[in-house]
Formats: C-alpha cells, structure tokens, sequence
C-alpha cells in the first residue's frame, strides 16, 4: 500500500425484476443478479479505482491485492485531494410497508395487467405498462476500518397509452416509484389517467413559441428546481469552474420567498441511508430566501470549495461517486393554485415531464411538459401540446411572481456521468412572468 | 467457454432452446477535472445473459457472478413460464460467414501510456485557445463477445473501443467536443482544440429575433433528434403495436428524395459486428432509399410474431439486457454539396433532444454553440434561442447534406441543412 493515503470500498449486491406488458401481452418477467464492487485508493495526488464483479471482500488479501493494483494507476493521476468528515452514521432505511420480494410474480403480473388494461379508453391504440423492482445490499468498508451495510428496495411502475383519430396520434405517461414498498395495488386509476390523457392531446393544439406568463404545475416545479438550480449548485461543477452560480454565495438570485432544498434524508425515492462515501447524508438549502445559501459537496469538494457539507456522493452500483441530487424541492408558499390562476390573467398552465437538461456553465436550462393550458381570464381553456420552456438560471428565478402552497414530490432518474441514479422533484404550483415558451405552433 | 457449454447443457434439459451471451473484458479510464488527471480508473467485468425458450414462452436472466448461474438459469426458466406465449420460429443454428466487421483494433489496449498520451494530446489542443477546461476523459477497452445456442451456435468476436471527450468553458460560454472509434485513430488533439473553439467561439453571443432561419444542424444535433423520434419510428415492433407514424407508410416518400438511411453493421463505426444480438448474420437494411421508406428493422421475436423475417437488427446494452430491437451503424447518406456556402446558422449541439415526442416527432430544444456561417467561415454567435418543429417534416425537405460525415454513438452522418426553420429568441 506504498503511498496510498486512504481506500474505500463499495459492494452494491442484489437483484433486479422487470415486467413488461406490451398491448396485453407479457414481453419480459424476469429476474436478473448484480454484484458490482469499487475500490478507490487516494495516492499522493489522485485516485486510483479498481472495478469488479462478484468481488469477495472477506477473502484473505483480496483487499490488499485490489489495492495493490489499484496504485499503479496513481502514478498519472497529478491532483492535490483533501478529505473532509468522516465516514458514518449510516440511517435507518424506511421500514417497506409490503415487502416487494415476498409477492410472487404472478400477482405482480396480475397487477400490472390491471393498471394496463385500465388505460385501454375508446381511441386508444396501444397500452404498454413496466414494472421495475431493484433490491440493493450495499456495504461501505474503508482504510479506517469502517464496515457498514444496509438494504434498500425500490420499486416502481409506468404505464403509457397511445391514442390514434385519423392518423393522428398522440401519448398519455404516468407513473410512481417508492422506497416504501410494493405499490402496484389499486393503481387501475393511473393507467386510466394515462388513456384519457392520450386521447384527450388528440384535440391539443401545438403551443406557440413565445414569452408569456406560464404556471408551472407542482412536477414541473420540481424538475424546474432540479435542471435550473440543483445541478448547477453541485460542488464538483463548482470546483471545476462549470457552474453560473460559483462564486454567487449570499448574492440574491430569485424571488425573495423562494427557498430550495435537497434532503436525501426524507423517505422519498431519492432517499439513501449513507452516501456513496461513506458520510451521513443531510439537509442543504440550497437557496434560501431567493439567496444562493450553500453547495452540494462529496468529500472532496467540501474543503476546496466550502459553503455546505459532505453527504452528497451518489453512485450507481459499480460506478466511481459523483455529487448528485437526492430529493430536490421548492418550499410552499402561501398563494392556493387558483389565486395563482388568477393574477397569472393570460398565460399558459404547464402540466406533467418529458425531461429536462442543463448547461450549468453556461446556465441556460430547457424542460418538456407532457401538455398543457391556454390561461385566459384566470381561467384554463384550450389544451396545448409538446410545449417545453427554457431559461437563464441567474434571470429566470427572478421571474417567479408567485408561489403556491400545494407542493407534491414525484420519482424519477437523473443522469451525469454516464450514471443514473433515482431521485425525488418536488414544488408548489408557481407562477412565472414573461417566461421563454417553446413550440411549432404559429399565428 | 466452459461454463457457457454448462449453462447450454443444463438448459437444454429444462427448455426446448436456450441461448447464453457472454461478454467479458477490461477497460482504463482517465478523468480530467478542472484540466487535471484526477482519477484512473481500471475496470474488469464479466457477465452472461441466458435466454430460455419453452413452447414459445421466452425468459431471460442475466448474472455477474459465475458461481450463479444455476440460479440465474431456473430464474430465465421461471421468467419464461410467466411469459405470454407467441409464435416462435426457433433460435439460428451456426452458418460460416467471413470476417467483414471492423470491431477490434488488435494493437487497442487498456493500458496507461497511450491512455496518458491521448489525454496529453486533448489538453495540448484546448491550449490553441483562451479557455478553462472544466472536464474530460479518455477510456480504452478491449474485450470480447460470445453468442452460443441449443442449436450449436458458437460465435465469439474481439472488440475494442477508444473514446474521448473535453469540457471547456470561457466566461459562460462552454463547449464540448468527444469521438470514439474501434481503432487507436483518434485525433484527440484536435477534439480538444474544437471543444476550446466552440467555447471561446461562442463567448459573447449575440440575441437573435423569433422568426424562421436556414439552419446546419451539425452530425451531433442530427444524430440526437434522429436517435430520439425516427429510429423508435423503424422499429417493427413499435410499428405493429400502433407507436410508429412510419406505420403503413412502406413504399411511400416519407423523408426528402435526396435522403437515404441503411443500417451499415459493416461500416467502420462502434456498432460494427458480424452477427447480430441473437446469432443473426448482420446484413445492410435499407431502411430509406433516395426518401423512400423500405424496411422496418427486425429481431427474431417481433419476425417470428408478425411472420417476417429477422433483419439482424437484434442489439443487446451488455450482458444485463435482453435482445432489442435497435441499428448497429446508422448511416445518413445521399448527393453531398457545400451546406456551408450560403449564410445559415449552425447548431452545433441542442439542449433536451431527449424530451422530443418520441412518437410524432415534435421537439422544443435549446441551441446549444450556435453561430452564423458563410462560406465556411463561423461568424458571429447567437446567445440563446429554441428551435422548434417536427422532426419528420423537417427532413422531408432538406437544403442538401454536407460533405464530411462523422461517427456520432451508433450513427455515421453528415451535417445537414434544413432551411426556414423555426427558431424562438428574443
């Protein structure tokens, strides 16, 4: 171990199932097996990372041959790394209300096949709906003689319609991801939801490209939360020079009510008991009172760049950490939706996410909603389609006119890296002026 | 081979066929952070994924571990016994074929002089301007395949693959600028003198006024708008389950008559292979010929299903995923002409492909370095706009298709002008 300073290792065991049903048929039930290991060694200057599958950290030397190999690779490595904190306490992993893994697979068919069928209104072509279970043993073992080990299981389904009128042909998605067990009972209404959606964007509209006031609805809110200020507050991109908001603590860059938070501590999807580090996870707000509040770090980003703490490492299971979102959301305030509605006058509402992305250096963000309203008179009219909606991150949080009091969280996956990881987005509705609306419709 | 020859053995006592597809190999990777080697990273991986098929129910599973595969097996087993029934025409049995596809490169190797090299030879080309590097990699792997059936299918295939990117920024204008390819070819100097000239390019960009413009798109904007709405569109699965506006389009003009699309798995891009995911012998697929659509792409399972036959276009995300319906190489082709002559703005990049409607092929993107050009000269850079449109109309009338095409994931394209296009600024 000549001229290693510290190693970790990380073991994420388990399985994963898949269901997909493709206009009633089952395409693909099954059950697949993961074991991904990493071990990182900080030389001098640098890590050196070694990768394996079905890695055996209690074989005798198998650690210290992994690291034996891993600190050649130090030798090209050139950058000066400190560590901040140290490892644990690991949290306690929400109990599961129904053990996913207890169910057989053909009641999870049954399930699936009920929340499917459902979507199937009149117009509609086509139903598909998918069904992902993931149980992770991971254990976090480093040179200070840590050893720590936890499960966690995720589950989740999405359901999808397509709707076809006379060569028209249009898409309704919903779908739900927990860490708080099984969740595939009683869901008929989501598939149904997805139909009615589908067809319903058969008589929508192309939106108009344009400025306008725009109401964005508590999911969207989220994903606005996420592109336009999560990413761009995460330490490594700050560190690195790749974030408009480095530089900017204390400096007010929105709404003085707004205030956004990451907690990879609530019992959301995003939720994780320790990070990939090894640190016990926290709160951070990110902003506060419209102000940039503090960063989120890993260990090494914490003491280059300061302003926030430790606890936000993520990795996929075989992948090198990143800083990375957990639960990621905008705090009520104190306006109901319809008063929001109201003051917005003439505007558009923005409904559901096809996705977002950034370019936090640059800090321009783009988000799609899934449909959305013409606001006439305070009022929803006519429904619009394949509407999505861009910004300047230090500009457009000075938009935000309104904040709601009805915030919500929804699940999804986020990607850096070449890794995704699930996370949880959440809002109040908001109310935005003169917002930067795209679509191909015209006059 | 031991274990595979196992896994078949022991399958074939539960199943009518089963088939293994094993990849194992090793890669290196380099990460620059801030412009400075941060991390190397040495990755080894093995893994198989077994398919099962009993009465036309088929099952899947895959492991990482060699010591479960009896368990990765009964639950392929179990995956199929849960599995609707389809009609199935059986997995291919062995056939000789020669050596077309270049998937290795024999003098690729994951070791960390040239990885130290291409680095070096990144960072020396963002030096030709006044930039921040933000980010980078380099990653070299060699491995191989391996696809064996009940039926006596053997097939093994070396494969290599280099790739490189850079990340730069000046003031708040970033840019970024990657390749990858089978063979140690890669200009990595010039991949990062391009990314620090987009970045420094595009500082102090210019607002551009709503309204419709001629636009290049460069190969990166095509390959992402193509990956996200027409090639889901040319899947025949996706066709006869009703998600596919190409559907009952065969025969007709659908893209501009100056256009044609084919599936190459034996071009030199990073999808090249002899045989597809499921033992299949790789062959061209035209899928659009001169505007006119020709063929859906094929696996076994959706052919067997709607009574055609496979077109090879089984690809597989690794051990850990079933066969699925994808392309290999995606080649745009068709008449070259100077896309660069007459005054158009370029896209280099979009922000958000990925949220365009997958099924009709309406997107609302951000520009991402973009600026005038005329006569092949870059001009002045525009700051922030959208482009909005459809997709399929788009290319139903293109301005012509540039004279260089490029590798870009799994396609090979030229840049390609699309005039009066709609484009939201100020």
């Amino acid at each position: 171990m000549q001229g290693i300073r510290y190693y970790d290792l990380r073991q994420v065991r388990g399985y994963g199932t898949r269901i997909d049903i493709d206009n009633g048929a089952v395409e693909e039930a099954g059950t697949s097996f993961f074991d991904d290991t990493v071990i990182r060694a900080l030389g001098p200057k640098g890590w050196g990372v070694v990768t394996m599958d079905s890695f055996v950290p209690d074989a005798p030397t198998s650690i210290e041959n992994a690291i034996a190999e891993a600190a050649p690779l130090t030798a090209v490595t050139h950058e000066d790394i400190l560590l901040a904190g140290v490892p644990g306490p690991v949290r306690a992993v929400p109990a599961l209300r129904e053990d996913p893994a207890v169910i057989h697979l053909d009641e999870k068919i049954d399930l699936l096949h009920g929340i499917e069928r459902a979507a199937r209104v009149p117009e509609v072509g086509n139903t598909r709906a998918t069904y992902l279970e993931r149980k992770e043993t991971v254990r976090f073992m480093d040179s200070s003689g840590i050893d720590i080990s936890y499960d966690v299981t995720r589950c989740g389904f999405s359901v999808m319609a397509v709707a076809v009128r006379q060569g028209r042909m249009q898409m309704g998605r919903e779908s739900r991801h927990t860490i708080s067990g099984f969740n595939l009972r009683h869901q008929e209404g989501m598939g149904e939801k997805a139909g009615r959606t589908a067809v319903a964007l058969l008589d929508a509209v192309p939106a108009r490209g344009k400025r306008m006031n725009v109401v964005l609805d508590q999911e969207l809110g989220g994903v606005f939360a996420h592109e336009a200020v999560g990413h761009a507050s995460e330490g490594d991109l700050i560190k690195e020079g790749n974030s408009v908001l480095r530089g900017k603590i204390g400096e007010t860059i929105g709404n003085r009510d707004l205030t956004i938070i990451d907690d990879p501590t609530l019992p959301e999807f995003g939720f994780e008991p320790l990070d990939a580090e090894g640190m016990a996870v926290h709160r951070t707000e990110v902003i506060q009172g419209g102000k940039v509040h503090a960063y989120l770090h890993n260990r090494e980003t914490a003491p280059v760049v300061g302003n926030g703490e430790p606890g936000n490492a993520r990795a996929m299971a075989g992948s090198i950490p990143q800083v990375r979102m957990s639960n990621t959301f905008i705090e009520n305030g104190d306006i109901a939706f319809e008063e929001l509605l109201e003051v917005c006058g003439t505007g558009i509402l923005l409904k559901g996410s096809r996705g977002g992305q950034v370019d936090p250096g640059r800090g321009v963000f783009l988000f799609n909603a899934e449909y959305g309203y013409l606001i006439e008179n305070g009022e929803c009219t006519t429904m619009v389609r394949d509407v999505s909606l861009s910004g300047e991150i230090l500009s457009t949080l000075h938009d935000i006119e309104l904040i709601g009091n009805d915030r919500l969280m929804y699940e999804g996956f986020c990607g850096k890296g070449g890794q995704s990881v699930p996370v949880s987005d959440g809002a109040p509705h908001l109310l935005l002026r003169h917002a930067v609306v795209g679509g191909s419709g015209t006059d | 081979m031991e274990l595979i020859e196992a896994i078949l053995e022991e399958g074939i006592r539960r199943c009518d066929e089963v088939e293994v597809f094993g990849t194992n190999g090793t890669s290196l990777s380099l990460t620059l952070k801030g412009g400075i080697l941060h991390s190397a990273e040495l990755s080894r991986s093995w893994g198989v994924g077994i398919r099962t098929i009993e009465k036309g129910k088929i099952g899947f599973s895959s492991t990482s571990d060699p010591g479960r595969w009896r368990e990765c097996l009964k639950a392929a087993c179990e995956s199929g016994t849960a599995a609707t029934h389809q009609e199935w025409k059986g997995l291919p049995g062995p056939v000789e074929y020669p050596l077309r596809a270049p998937t290795h490169d024999p003098s690729l190797f994951p070791n960390l002089d040239p990885a130290q090299l291409l680095a070096d030879a990144l960072l020396e080309g963002a030096g030709e301007h006044p930039v921040t590097i933000t980010g980078g990699s380099v990653d070299l792997s060699r491995g191989t395949i391996i696809l064996a059936n009940s039926r006596g299918v053997r097939y093994t295939a070396p494969r290599t693959l280099a790739s490189i990117s850079l990340e730069a920024i000046h003031g708040t204008s970033t840019g970024y600028e990657f390749d990858a390819s089978v063979f140690m070819e890669l200009d990595a100097r010039a991949v990062g003198e391009q990314a620090a000239f987009l970045a420094s390019h595009c500082d102090g960009g210019y607002d551009i006024s709503t309204g419709d413009y001629d636009l290049v798109l460069s190969p990166i904007a095509v390959a992402q708008l193509l990956g996200h709405a027409v090639v889901p569109a040319l899947s025949g699965r996706n066709v006869h389950a009703g998600r596919s506006r190409l559907s009952g389009e065969l025969g007709k003009q659908c893209l501009d008559e100056g256009l044609s699309l084919y599936d190459d798995p034996f071009a030199r891009g990073t999808g090249a292979t002899d045989w597809d995911g499921e033992g299949v012998l790789a062959r061209r697929i035209p899928f659009v010929n001169d505007g006119v659509l020709e063929r859906f792409a094929y696996d076994l399972k959706t052919a067997s299903r709607y009574g055609t036959e496979s077109t090879a276009s089984a690809v597989r995300s690794g051990y850990g995923g079933a066969p699925a319906i994808g392309v290999h190489n995606l080649v745009v082709d068709g008449e070259r002409t100077g896309v660069f002559d007459d005054k158009a703005l370029f896209v280099h990049d979009i922000v958000g492909a990925h949220t365009a409607n997958p099924l009709t092929g309406d997107f609302s993107v951000e520009l991402s370095n973009a600026y005038w050009i005329e006569g092949g000269i870059p001009g002045t850079p525009v700051r922030k706009a959208m482009y909005a449109g459809n997709i399929f109309e788009a290319f139903r009338s293109i301005g012509g298709l540039g004279k260089e095409s490029r590798v870009v994931g799994s396609a090979i394209l030229p840049p390609v002008r699309l005039n009066k296009q709609r484009i939201i600024g100020k």
